[in-house]
């Protein structure tokens, strides 16, 4: 069972002129426990809206979307937002941590409004981050580095099944981005299916398997060859999968 | 850390809608997480927070205090007038040609009222002389001055047989007290009593007025009669019994009805008060829209904080309540201030003005605007914040998390 999984999944928007602009044109995409993928392409291709139709944040118009095996295709706003509290975990290339929150209770914020305190176990996340001597200091006093961390150890609040990360190093220097892919790593082994949507290199060589997305169409992503596009080749090696044990 | 659910597990999981909340208990709880939050954002910008706070302040303040100084004044016009409310004044018809009442209009008078003491009175008019000066006063004739008048100084004899009861005014003029002789039209009369100073106005004016033994009047009939009854209501019953039963035929007698005039002048206090209160919910109002200002504002600005609290998983509810918490945290520091400034300004008021009556200004009812413009200051704010929380909480996030 896939951590996560789109199936022929299409997601138009009303364009500007008569015709609507498809952003995801029948996408199968399907991530395993514990596998990194990066998704490049160029600007404008979907890379976003493949982000944000995985996380929940937006409806596919067509298709099917599964998390840990549910259905998800259709929630109510209130089931989605439960679902992703539950089993998305998001990193953003900004870090989007809230600057009057110190770094445990940003940490703890998407618990924060429920029956007990989820402080201890954001602590002990950011220490195992690395950061157990900043608990108490707020975003403006950490470093892009740390604040990233912050963020992932967020993400990770609720034990999720799916992290999801937005040019997860865009805003860091190659040698802290190392670090937060090395993180990423850790992640990955502790069963969390990793998807990275990224302009980045260093990414690509972190990841278990890249999928390119060109114009709302995604190629490679699947694992294991059972997409449509891959059964049309099927015929033919799959590089992306084939590469899949290297790092 | 890892992950508990087995990888095989049937895909039933569902997501449980984290709206449901059960019981009371849990939806308090929600809430201080809430206004923790609130108050942090709220310290982020310390100068629109302080400016939004001295608005709802500003306009507590006006609401409680000119409806406390409406209550004062009405209080204050009750306090003066509300004896007078009591009596009602029976005079003989002149239109009618009558000049006096008789004993059987007196007696016709004390039937139609039943319970009210009725008091009649012959009066003339006299040069009142003291041991060095003199006053030309009423002088009235009055045979139980207990039922109708108090006395400050001496006793007020059950039966008036001899002696003179003198009015507060009569009295200080002339310098007399109870025991001093005066010379009334020729005749010397000891001072029994001195009335109690009047605190309404009333057309017998007791104050500038002798009271001697009906005795001492040889008249043919009463000029007047006082009904003496024990509230404005009562006044108002004996005034239309009166008007009934002794009037059915003819028009002997006319009235002097205070009641009716009290009447009029609680309605034009009530109608000062409510005007007032509307004026100083102008100024509330105005405060709202600040606060409105200051929200919409700030959540414009704090769109995409939002928008990542959405999306990590914090329901619309929660989002909607920080919010929510914040406006109502500027009106309730608002209101509170503005409350604490009113009490401050009415003891102020009292303090440098002699005229206003602490009583009046400590009279229970003051609470009430006070309780009110606090009431109305955190209702504004939660009222002027419901927009903008609802709008920034219903904002998709990923409309809020596009730069």
């Amino acid at each position: 069972m896939y951590s996560v999984e789109l199936r022929g999944t299409t997601k138009r928007y009303p364009g500007g002129g008569a015709e609507p602009v498809v952003a995801l044109d029948d996408v199968d995409f399907a991530v395993e426990p514990g596998e990194f993928v990066a998704v490049v392409g160029p600007s404008g291709s979907g890379k976003s809206t493949l982000l944000n139709v995985l996380g929940l944040l937006d409806d596919p118009t067509e298709g099917m979307r599964l998390l840990d095996g549910t259905d998800v295709t259709s929630l109510s706003v209130a089931e989605r937002t439960a679902a992703r509290k539950e089993s998305i975990g998001f990193v953003f290339q900004d870090f989007h941590l809230l600057p009057t929150l110190t770094a445990v209770e940003n940490v703890a914020l998407p618990t924060a409004f429920d029956p007990g305190d989820a402080s201890h176990r954001a602590a002990d996340l950011l220490s195992r981050f690395g950061l157990g001597d900043r608990l108490d200091h707020e975003p403006s006093e950490l470093s892009g580095g740390q604040k990233q961390r912050v963020a992932i150890a967020r993400s990770l609040i609720n034990e999720p099944a799916v992290l999801l990360a937005d040019e997860p190093t865009g805003n860091l220097d190659t040698e802290t981005g190392e670090s937060i892919l090395a993180e990423f790593e850790r992640v990955k082994e502790e069963g969390v299916a990793v998807v990275a949507v990224t302009h980045d290199p260093l990414v690509e060589q972190y990841a278990d398997r890249v999928v390119e997305l060109t114009d709302g169409v995604l190629v490679g992503g699947v694992p294991d060859g059972e997409g449509k596009a891959e059964r049309e080749r099927a015929s033919r090696p799959d590089p992306e999968t084939a590469s899949a044990g290297d790092r | 850390m890892s992950r508990t659910d087995s990888p095989d597990s049937p895909s039933t999981t569902s997501f449980p809608d984290s709206r449901e909340s059960s019981g009371f208990g849990d939806r308090l709880r929600g809430w201080r997480p809430a206004v923790a939050m609130a108050a942090r954002n709220l310290r982020r910008n310390r100068v629109r927070t302080a400016l939004a706070v001295l608005g709802v302040c500003i306009g507590v303040l006006a609401v409680a205090a000119l409806g406390i100084f409406g209550n004062v004044l009405a209080l204050g016009a009750d306090d003066a007038i509300g004896d007078i409310g009591t009596q009602v004044v029976v005079s003989p018809n002149a239109d009618a040609g009558i000049d006096s009442l008789s004993d059987a209009d007196v007696a016709a008078v004390r039937r139609a009222v039943g319970e009210p003491a009725v008091v009649p009175l012959y009066s003339d008019n006299a040069v009142v002389a003291g041991p060095s000066e003199q006053e030309f006063a009423t002088v009235y004739g009055v045979e139980e001055p207990g039922l109708a008048f108090e006395a400050a100084e001496g006793r007020l004899p059950e039966r008036h047989r001899r002696g003179a009861i003198v009015g507060a005014s009569v009295a200080e003029e002339l310098g007399v007290g109870p025991g001093d002789t005066v010379e009334i039209a020729g005749s010397q009369v000891r001072v029994v009593a001195v009335l109690v100073e009047s605190q309404t106005f009333s057309p017998v004016a007791p104050d500038d007025a002798v009271f001697l033994p009906e005795s001492a009047f040889s008249a043919e009939g009463y000029g007047q009669a006082l009904v003496v009854a024990e509230s404005g209501e009562g006044a108002r019953d004996a005034a239309d019994a009166i008007r009934e039963e002794v009037n059915a035929r003819e028009e002997r007698v006319d009235l002097f009805e205070l009641a009716a005039i009290v009447d009029e002048i609680n309605e034009f206090f009530g109608l000062l008060s409510t005007f007032l209160l509307g004026l100083g919910a102008i100024s509330l109002v105005v405060a709202g829209v600040s606060i409105l200002n200051v929200m919409l504002m700030s959540t414009v600005e704090r769109r995409q904080e939002i928008g990542v609290m959405r999306a990590v998983g914090v329901a619309r509810r929660d989002v909607l309540r920080v919010l929510l918490s914040e406006a109502g945290l500027i009106g309730a520091a608002g209101a509170a201030a503005g409350t604490v400034l009113t009490v401050l300004l009415v003891a102020g008021l009292v303090l440098a003005t002699p005229e206003v009556d602490a009583a009046l200004a400590l009279d229970p009812t003051n609470g009430y605007y006070l309780l009110l413009a606090l009431g109305f200051g955190v209702g504004v704010g939660l009222v002027s914040g419901a927009y903008p929380a609802w709008k920034a909480a219903n904002e998709r996030p990923v409309e809020a998390l596009r730069n």
